[in-house]
């Protein structure tokens, strides 16, 4: 059986929206299913108006960030998601969360599935790694 | 080394190198080599723990200077 993977985002900024990216189309490149599941403010991350920046302060310094990870072939925060997605990473908005936040199904980038808390714990009973990003 | 492909992920950093050699494997034929070029201090660890993982066999590794070249065997 093919080997699984979770993940938990619960922060928006752009630190925390390009982790599970990078851990995620690894091991996606290393034949692991890959599950994400956004929470909270990490919701936000996958709907169609996502624009992560870095955490106070470092707010300013987004722009130079995403400069030097195109020259190091890793592209914008939408470019990195759609190659993920290419690479069959699988990521779950929270229906709570959407709730609380007022996100709505036709808000989310196609492909992001909507999930409860039974079926991300399922997923992750199943997985050999589950990683908390928040 | 003889070689079947060459795949140039100089410059590329984490996770890069890797996310295109897993796509590159895909146009190989099982016994093949590939020669991986990169540059990404990261690959020196990370080429060798993703042949492990996927079953692939790294069958040679050199340095020259920043330069890592690998052989991987396709499973």
């Amino acid at each position: 059986m093919t080997e699984k993977m979770c993940m938990v985002v619960s922060e928006g900024t752009f630190d925390k929206a390009m982790m599970p990216l990078i851990m995620g189309t690894t091991a996606a490149a290393t034949g692991t299913e890959v599950h994400v599941f956004y929470t909270f403010f990490g919701t936000k991350l996958v709907t169609k108006k996502a624009n992560p920046k870095l955490p106070g302060m470092w707010r300013l310094f987004t722009g130079m960030f995403v400069k030097k990870m195109k020259g190091v072939g890793i592209g914008n925060y939408n470019e990195f998601m759609k190659q993920a997605m290419d690479l069959g990473v699988n990521f779950y908005a929270c229906s709570t969360t959407m709730n609380l936040m007022g996100v709505k199904e036709s808000d989310l980038l196609p492909g992001v599935k909507v999930l409860g808390a039974a079926s991300f714990l399922k997923l992750a009973s199943e997985s050999k790694t589950t990683l908390f990003i928040g | 080394m003889e070689k079947d492909a060459t795949l140039d992920a100089k410059g590329l950093m984490c996770p890069m190198p890797i996310v295109q050699l897993a796509k590159k494997i895909k146009e190989l034929k099982s016994g093949q080599v590939l020669e991986l070029l990169a540059d990404d201090v990261g690959a020196k660890e990370d080429v060798p723990a993703w042949c492990s993982r996927t079953g692939h066999q790294l069958v040679g590794t050199e340095e020259e200077g920043k330069l890592l070249r690998f052989y991987i065997r396709i499973k």
